[in-house]
């Protein structure tokens, strides 16, 4: 059967699975990106935020989306080029799927001023590449690039190549994946005017009980419920090995990155340490969600 | 470390010292975390907000005189919709006054602005006040 494919001509092949690509990659955009791409608050940012944040917010995103194409993308055949390759199409999609919509929902006209529809596509580019990357591999059904991998793995198989069963996280890996859970969360809900409002609102109880709540809620979703994907104990280990391990981490990694994100938008400055924490409490509860969640799903 | 084996996640048993080591750091972070929102908890009162507004620069501009100015909120509660008035005086007399919103003054810190008036004031006196704000 690989033999017969081959012989039809893999230029064929190759250029229309890399269009399926290309599809879902931008379908991928479309749906992560959607409810950002239609935030006021976002469009307000693209002319207003400094440039100097939003530069170190496209820059970090390209680390940010190499290794997340090598984590997620086709985990066992993918090289390090192949991850930047992907990378790079997907923050291109991104991009352009960014612009398609902002022009499309007459928040880009003409008339404005270039400073200002760059820094709009720009500040959008970095969800909707995530959610490019996202959209290809969870996307990504029997068919088109996947049966190809398939293919590839199985000839590697018999051909005695070893392709381990067994594959090893590393702990900065499984550490990585719950900084892009909580970052894609909290680009959702950061830029609102919500988040500093709720904030305002809560007293120190509130919070007191917002951020139990949150490592709560994050261990239960990796450990208690039984979602698919979710990770398992084994019944010699106490249970709060792993909240020391994997969950209190993880809360430390979605409060840094709530902090970053909230720093990025310009909703600390001037503001007293107390506000700061407060404001990182309100953004880490969806942060812990998206944290958590993006250990179950990637 | 996590391995996974058949699509199955299952913690190892015999970590790095490592995940220990950012586990421990973590505790920490979280429960210093916990015992300052907490302090705050506990010794907070319940404080009006009050505003203390410093003039920072006057300047002439094209077609008016701009005064801009600092707002700074001491109380641990933050106000919203805070109007500023700004007043050429004169002799007492009010001759110009503008407004101007700010969305919000948090607690404890500082948002800047400037009122504009169409007039150099001159050596008349310049009010800038806190006229009213609302609770979040």
């Amino acid at each position: 059967m690989n033999g017969a494919r081959a012989e039809r001509g893999n230029d064929v092949g190759e250029s229309r699975d890399f269009l399926i690509g290309l599809g879902r990659g931008a379908a991928g955009a479309m749906l992560f990106g959607i409810p950002m791409l239609m935030t006021m608050e976002l469009w307000q940012l693209g002319f207003y935020i400094e440039r100097w944040r939003l530069f170190l917010l496209l820059i970090a995103n390209i680390p940010l989306l190499i290794l997340l194409a090598h984590r997620i993308g086709f985990e066992r055949t993918s090289t390090a080029a192949e991850a930047c390759r992907d990378a790079t199409i997907a923050y291109g999609l991104g991009i352009i799927i960014a612009a398609a919509v902002l022009i499309m929902l007459g928040d880009i006209k003409p008339h404005m001023p270039l400073s200002e529809m760059l820094g709009k596509i720009a500040i959008q580019s970095v969800p909707a590449s995530i959610g490019a990357l996202l959209g290809r591999s969870q996307l990504g059904g029997q068919s088109g690039n996947d049966e190809h991998e398939d293919d590839r793995e199985e000839d590697e198989g018999q051909g005695g190549g070893a392709v381990p069963d067994e594959i090893s996280t590393s702990y900065s890996r499984e550490l990585f994946l719950m900084a892009v859970g909580a970052l894609f969360l909290n680009l959702n809900v950061a830029p609102t005017e919500e988040i500093i409002l709720i904030a305002y609102k809560m007293t120190p109880w509130h919070a007191l009980v917002t951020i139990g709540l949150s490592i709560a809620i994050m261990h239960g979703f990796v450990y208690a419920v039984a979602f698919k994907g979710t990770h398992e104990i084994s019944n010699e280990t106490p249970w709060w090995h792993a909240f020391f391990r994997f969950t209190l981490p993880g809360y430390m990694v979605a409060m840094l990155i709530s902090l970053y994100v909230l720093w990025t938008f310009g909703r600390l400055d001037d503001t007293a340490p107390t506000q700061m924490l407060m404001s990182a409490i309100v953004l880490s509860f969806p942060g812990a969600i998206g944290a958590a969640a993006a250990r179950l799903i990637l | 470390m996590t391995t996974t084996a058949n699509k199955r996640h299952t913690e190892v048993k015999e970590p790095h010292w490592i995940e220990w080591a950012t586990g421990a750091v973590s505790a920490l972070v979280v429960v210093a975390t916990i015992s300052w929102v907490a302090y705050q908890a506990w010794t907070q009162d319940d404080m009006q907000p009050e505003f203390s507004i410093a003039i920072t620069e006057r300047r002439q501009t094209e077609g008016g005189y701009r005064v801009a100015f600092d707002i700074a909120n001491k109380a641990t509660a933050t106000a919203a919709a805070v109007t500023v008035r700004g007043e050429i005086l004169d002799g007492g007399n009010i001759v110009e006054d503008a407004d101007v919103t700010f969305d919000y003054v948090p607690a404890q810190s500082k948002s800047s602005g400037a009122v504009l008036f169409s007039q150099d004031p001159g050596a008349r006196e310049v009010r800038v006040r806190a006229v009213g704000y609302i609770d979040p």
